[in-house]
């Protein structure tokens, strides 16, 4: 049977949650680990749009900008927040509090827009309310 | 007046020690070849979009010769629009939890795992606990309900890659390596996870199968139409009044009614401009298409599918373009990159309708996405691929007014 911990996506979440990221190290432990090349090790994490190789900020902002959040104006949520962030797709804040990430659907079609917060899900929002908890992200 | 009819919906149902588990002990009392024999006369459909006979993959399965077999939960939603399988993660995880069991009894299979996307945190939250749970009331482990059945189930959590909601490319997911797909065949039924004979099935499919064996084939097959049986979640989103997730009985109206009765109405202007009726990768109709019976076969025969039940209205006033661009920008930005043609041509898509001229296409250059979209489809070894064009190519067949500039009457005359 397999243990969770055996399963590579799963042990990689978990040093993500300790680290934040992915670290050098880790890559090296995973590549004895599951007795692979660093770089098939490495070529596989950086597959995944959620799993991160460098240190991203405090809190990653991730908007829906898919059809469904796209016609609930999503796209003024975003420009709202970047304006607010003064960040663009993929970019992290220089204290290194912020990371934002314009996503594909989140799953909340019915409930647009929406904004995670890290593994916090916000809907229905406004814009007014998105810098709201933005403001309380320290 | 369409209604919603009540087959998987229910009471929230995530407290193992309130449940008994009464498909599964049904069960493992009517032995292996009978329960796939009661699935198979449900006529049960695929939920995830592809709509393979449930009954068919598993009986594959059983037939499948080796000790090791995997069954899976495939609970990747990500098709734009659909967020039907949250909700049943959300509200009815026992159902889903049983109905992946009795699929795993019934094929053989004594190790499972179920993927929940990375984006799923309530649902992840959920299925945790309830594994532990599980385990602690042996519900998972050795000699389930006093059976020779074991089984035991391992959550896995995807890492936002669209393309692991195909079933080889979830595999080789949760083997570790890049979500990409494999080339069929071999299917997974045949050369799955590992190596071994494995089962993937939809979250949906997997809660229609526990209520099956529960209530028997019986009352789902008395649900629905001839070749559509039971009932589907759909999720209604857009330009929509009353947005969610109901049930619906195949056959018990038509796509107008839905939107009308269940949704409300449109919610921007007064009628859609277009409809996308199963998810980003089915093609667009349009408001004179949608007096079309809710069920797969009339869904198909409207030019378009019932893919993942989302339905997606799109109202009246819509830029088109700026729509054709956000569509375009999801496939070029989830495909996985193996299979060049849909690598390389939903990138060229993107650049081409980022070209237009006011909003305005030429017919040529309508005519080089139509001939990029072909090659992609013929070439993509998954569904991603061969999908990938079917809502913008439709855009583009039903609005060519709006969208493809017309050669004017002068440049006709010089151009003889």
């Amino acid at each position: 049977m397999k243990k969770s911990n055996d399963i590579f996506l799963e042990t990689v979440h978990n040093i993500q949650q300790t680290y934040g990221y992915i670290p050098e190290r880790e890559i090296n432990q995973l590549a004895e680990k599951f007795d692979q090349p660093r770089a098939k090790i490495y070529g596989a994490i950086k597959f995944y749009s959620m799993l991160y190789t460098e240190p991203t900020g405090k809190y990653i902002i991730r908007i829906c900008d898919s059809l469904s959040c796209h016609l609930k104006d999503s796209h003024d949520l975003l420009l709202a927040v970047q304006d607010y962030l003064g960040l663009e797709d993929g970019e992290t804040s220089s204290d290194q509090l912020f990371t934002l990430e314009i996503v594909e659907c989140l799953g909340h079609c019915g409930e647009g827009p929406v904004m995670m917060v890290n593994d916090k899900m916000y809907t229905e929002l406004t814009k007014g309310k998105a810098l709201e908890i933005l403001q309380d992200c320290k | 007046m369409v209604i919603e009819k009540k087959f998987l919906k229910g009471n929230p149902l995530k407290d193992i020690s309130e449940y008994d588990f009464p498909g599964l002990r049904r069960a493992l009392s009517l032995g292996q070849e009978n329960v796939i024999q009661e699935i198979s006369d449900s006529m049960l459909l695929g939920r995830g979009g592809a709509g393979f006979p449930t009954g068919t993959k598993w009986s594959l399965a059983l037939e499948q010769a080796g000790d090791k077999k995997y069954f899976i939960c495939n609970a990747d939603e990500g098709e734009p629009g659909t967020f039907k399988d949250r909700f049943l993660l959300e509200e009815r995880p026992l159902k889903v939890l049983e109905g992946l069991m009795i699929g795993a009894y019934a094929v053989g299979a004594d190790e499972g795992f179920i993927y929940i996307r990375g984006e799923y945190d309530l649902p992840i939250k959920i299925f945790r606990e309830i594994l532990e749970d599980a385990r602690d009331e042996g519900i998972l482990g050795k000699n389930i309900f006093g059976s020779d059945f074991d089984f035991d189930l391992t959550l896995v959590r995807g890492a936002g890659a669209y393309v692991c909601g195909d079933e080889t490319s979830l595999i080789n997911s949760i083997e570790g390596k890049r979500g990409i797909s494999r080339i069929k065949p071999p299917y997974p039924i045949q050369e799955g996870l590992f190596g071994n004979p494995t089962v993937v099935n939809n979250v949906e499919s997997l809660a229609c199968a526990a209520e099956i064996i529960n209530k028997g084939a019986g009352e789902f097959v008395a649900l629905g139409t001839d070749n559509s049986r039971g009932t589907k979640l759909v999720s209604l989103s857009g330009d929509i009044n009353l947005p969610g997730v109901y049930e619906i009985e195949f056959g018990c109206g038509t796509l107008e009614e839905i939107i009308n009765d269940l949704g409300g109405g449109v919610s921007y202007g007064n009628k859609p401009k277009f409809v996308i009726p199963g998810g980003l990768s089915t093609a667009a109709l349009l408001p004179e298409e949608l007096n079309c019976g809710y069920s797969y076969e009339d869904i198909e025969e409207a030019g378009s599918s019932l893919g993942s039940g989302a339905i997606i209205v799109v109202g009246e006033s819509r830029d088109l373009v700026e729509i054709l661009l956000k569509v375009s920008r999801f496939y070029m930005d989830e495909t996985c990159g193996t299979c060049f043609p849909c690598r390389e041509g939903n990138k060229q898509i993107n650049f081409m309708l980022n070209q237009h001229k006011n909003k305005k296409f030429t017919r040529q250059e309508v005519e080089i996405i139509k001939d990029i979209g072909d090659a992609i489809a013929a070439a993509a070894r998954c569904g991603l691929g061969q999908t990938s064009l079917s809502l913008i190519e439709s855009i583009f067949d039903k609005f060519p007014e709006e969208l493809i500039e017309e050669v004017r009457h002068s440049e006709k005359v010089r151009n003889r």
